[in-house]
């Protein structure tokens, strides 16, 4: 009767020492064979599609040669990798790809908290669905599309944001055609189309806050900002560290497409980035090896941030993903 | 009950893999055969996308049958690039794939073994493909890759003007405000700007006109109807619409974008664009819209000055009497340069690899007897203006007549597109042929005229890159079109930047200098190597 065991010992403050085998992954197949069942599909799909694919990495090392298919061409080491540092594109893709996510994740990142606080604090219930619904739907528009809306709503000639742009003093300003607005552009829009579905975790994770801590904050006279910061904030850091880390795994993966769509002439300065011209290269120009060993290269940076977001993480607050 | 549960899920565990191999087993040694005997080939086309459903060509479906096959046809009207990458390199192609240099010389090189090597079978199977290499011994020439070997047919459609690009004026608006037809940049600047300022379409609105607009300019080069055609102004023969800058002159390979020549015509153009008299979208509008702008609104013309192909094709048959085709300008009245223009006779009349077999069809024979039934003097004329019958009309007496459009609100360009493979299939159209055009080509060659002196003055051996006929070694085109791609990053957006807000004469000298350093030199000096060895061949 452990229950009693426990009781009694609190009361002698005696601590038990539980009997616990040592935690090795072998008899954690044996003890949750349930669990893992559960996750035997998932690992399969991981294992066919991300991790088979892998052996193409050794395509950034080697001379492709379709005669003698992916693993077949000569050796060449880091030629590739040496090509893409010493290319004269090298400083601006990469300073263009990091302010493009870096921007993104400043200002995209706590957007949906913010978004989600907010929505917490209305009180009248069908007004807060309708809002929820609202915010979230732009998540669904397809990426071409939105390029579309955006190539409608801000041309200056015809679309309605451009005229208002240019109507307020800011003479014939093509917002789709400048290097100066390129990053806001994309970045706004962007936050426009998935605050309200990223704020979906925040909101469920804010659903799970003890209603007796509201009630004791109220009772301590607490009001509505100090609620949010002292009751809400804290319940809702550990969702928003773990979902930071996992944005630093893809920091500098900017959307290929939406950047594709929307790079011109004009923007082009700050709108290549890493994805666009590995695409230019690897599939426009055939250079297989070459488009490998630059995503390659780019993936590497994004594993280094991530490991180092974890890291940190874990020293400041012992929330991590391991 | 564990058992149980242990059970089905390897079943399913087992499904999964059975679908998943079942897949990738579909190969059979025996060609299919049609219940009539005919030989069932696959066929890929790359088509315009207004082109109507292949199957319903009658000219293809009666060429399929004396050629004894049935082809199933796959198009494909847009991101050819995007997938074409793909297929090759999963190595799984269709038996013949058409389409204007769908497959380029670098794929051949680059994917070895998947394109049949036709010159056995040309010998054999094929007289009319050998009757053309005969009569045009230059056709041979560019479809022979360095090796010997030919993996791509070429076409000849001999009656292309010799430029893609003319410029347009709307005549009407000049009349209006009392002006005469620009002959420099001085006056086309002058002409503009009063189109700009004044109501020169008379509808009451001073500020709805757009005295210049031109396509869009994309990131990787230049094309057709676009303002690179001003360089003909400064003495230079352009070809293709400027491309990616690379230009003959006195028999020397050049390239434009560090051309001082090239710095004059931008910085006119960023005057141009300083006063508002070209299109505040031109540079991020798509080409519909630039097509449809132009095209108006009823009566109302909204475009002064412009390029294009055509007038009916670029204003639509109601604005286009308004407007009139203009001979290239001069620098300024007192320049003494003989005028050029883009000279792009090679790019409209010539294609290379329009057409090519897959080493692994099962029945080459079959495929080449209906790749050489396209090369049919009668059968090219229908792959290019459509069937004889609805397109073409057989006069009875070996002279044929090219039908207009049975819909006539149509342009004839338009139905043209719509009713065939038009310039995008391969054919030969011997230069014996009796054939009248269409009005839309009659009046293309008549709005070539203002042209035509510029035109004939060019020496075509010495100043033009025949850019489409040179072939390189795999190693030399590597290293070229990387070396292109960084160019091109560079100079559009300079270009871009320069027309919009200026500044060329303090950045140029950086400029020129990261060009160089980036490997233009390198790149001409392989150009000019092929070049010199194409003429020599050539005499």
């Amino acid at each position: 009767m452990p229950f009693i065991n426990s009781q009694t010992n609190k009361a002698d403050n005696i601590p038990i020492i539980p009997l616990q085998k040592k935690k090795t992954i072998f008899n954690t197949f044996k003890r949750d064979y349930q669990l893992w069942l559960l996750i035997l599909p998932a690992i399969v799909c991981v294992i066919i599609f991300n991790y088979i694919p892998m052996y193409g990495i050794q395509l950034a090392f080697r001379e492709y040669d379709f005669t003698a298919g992916l693993t077949g061409g000569e050796w060449v080491g880091l030629k590739y990798f040496e090509q893409f540092i010493n290319s004269h594109m090298f400083i601006d893709l990469l300073k263009n790809t990091v302010v493009l996510s870096l921007t993104t994740i400043l200002i995209g990142f706590p957007a949906p908290i913010i978004l989600a606080l907010l929505i917490n604090q209305i009180r009248w219930k069908r007004g807060k669905k309708i809002l929820q619904t609202t915010v979230y739907l732009p998540h669904f528009i397809s990426i071409v599309v939105l390029v579309g809306l955006l190539n409608v709503l801000l041309s200056p000639n015809t679309g309605i944001l451009g005229l208002l742009v240019n109507k307020l003093g800011f003479e014939d300003l093509n917002l789709l055609a400048s290097t100066k607005s390129f990053v806001p552009v994309y970045v706004l829009s962007d936050v426009w189309q998935h605050v309200g579905w990223n704020s979906i975790i925040y909101l469920a994770a804010l659903s799970s806050v003890d209603p007796q801590l509201y009630d004791a904050a109220k009772i301590d006279g607490a009001n509505r900002w100090q609620i949010i910061r002292n009751v809400e904030i804290p319940a809702i850091i550990p969702t928003i560290i773990i979902l930071l880390i996992l944005n630093m795994g893809h920091i500098i993966s900017t959307g290929f497409e939406k950047i594709f769509l929307m790079q011109n002439s004009l923007n082009l300065p700050v709108s290549e980035v890493i994805e666009t011209y590995v695409y230019k290269i690897g599939i426009i120009s055939n250079q297989f090896s070459y488009a490998a060993a630059i995503g390659l290269f780019n993936t590497l940076i994004n594993f280094t941030l991530l490991l180092l977001m974890n890291y940190i993480a874990k020293r400041t607050s012992k929330i991590s993903l391991w | 009950m564990k058992k149980k549960k242990l059970l089905s899920l390897l079943l399913t565990t087992c499904l999964a893999t059975t679908t998943l191999v079942a897949c990738s087993d579909k190969t059979s040694k025996e060609p299919e055969k049609t219940e009539d005997g005919r030989v069932v080939l696959t066929g890929l086309i790359t088509k315009h996308p207004l082109t109507k459903d292949v199957n319903k060509m009658e000219w293809l479906e009666e060429a399929e049958k004396r050629a004894g096959v049935d082809i199933k046809w796959e198009e494909v009207s847009a991101d050819w690039d995007q997938k074409k990458g793909a297929m090759l390199a999963g190595g799984d192609i269709p038996d013949i794939i058409v389409g204007p240099n769908a497959i380029t010389d670098a794929d051949f090189s680059k994917f070895k073994g998947l394109f049949e090597d036709l010159t056995p079978l040309i010998e054999e199977h094929a007289p009319n493909v050998q009757k053309m290499f005969d009569e045009k011994s230059e056709l041979k020439v560019i479809s022979t890759q360095l090796n010997g070997e030919i993996y791509g047919l070429p076409k000849y459609q001999r009656y292309w003007p010799n430029t893609g690009t003319r410029q347009f004026i709307n005549q009407q608006w000049l009349d209006n405000l009392g002006l005469k037809q620009p002959t420099n940049w001085d006056e086309l600047y002058e002409v503009l700007k009063a189109f700009k300022e004044e109501d020169a379409n008379g509808n009451g609105d001073p500020n709805d006109e757009i005295p210049m607009d031109f396509a869009p300019v994309g990131t990787g080069g230049f094309g057709f109807f676009q303002p690179t055609v001003l360089l003909g102004s400064t003495g230079m023969t352009i070809v293709g619409g400027g491309g990616q800058g690379y230009f003959a002159e006195d028999g020397e390979v050049k390239n434009f974008f560090v051309d001082d020549r090239y710095k004059q015509v931008v910085t006119f153009l960023n005057k141009l664009y300083k006063e508002k008299l070209i299109s505040a979208e031109a540079f991020t509008q798509d080409y519909t819209k630039y097509q449809s702008v132009a095209r108006g609104e009823g009566e109302t013309a909204t475009v002064g000055y412009t390029y294009g192909w055509e007038l009916t094709d670029r204003f639509g048959n109601e604005l286009a009497p308004q407007y009139a085709s203009i001979a290239p300008l001069k620098v300024d009245a007192s320049s003494t340069v003989q005028p050029s223009w883009t000279y792009d006779y090679n790019v409209l009349n010539y294609g290379v690899n329009m057409v090519q077999m897959s080493s692994k069809t099962k029945n080459k024979d079959a495929a080449m007897k209906f790749i050489n039934e396209l090369y049919d003097p009668k059968v090219s004329m229908q792959v290019l203006f459509g069937s004889l019958g609805t397109n073409i009309k057989d006069n009875g007496d070996d002279t044929y007549t090219v039908l207009p459009p049975e819909d006539e609100k149509m342009d004839p360009g338009t139905w043209k597109w719509t009713s065939t493979w038009a310039d995008n299939g391969p054919l030969y159209i011997s230069d014996s042929l009796k054939l009248t055009l269409g009005t839309d080509m009659q009046s293309v060659g008549k709005q070539t005229e203002a042209l035509q002196s510029a035109l004939d003055a060019v020496d075509t051996e010495n100043d033009v890159l025949p850019d489409t006929f040179l072939k390189y070694t795999e190693e030399d085109n590597n290293a070229m079109s990387l070396v292109n791609t960084e160019l091109m990053n560079l100079a559009m957006a300079n270009f871009s930047k320069w027309v919009t807000k200026g500044g060329i004469d303090k950045e140029w000298d950086a400029y020129v200098e990261k060009m160089n350093q980036i490997g233009l030199p390198g790149n001409l000096e392989i150009t000019q190597k092929y070049y010199d060895d194409y003429k020599s061949k050539m005499e």
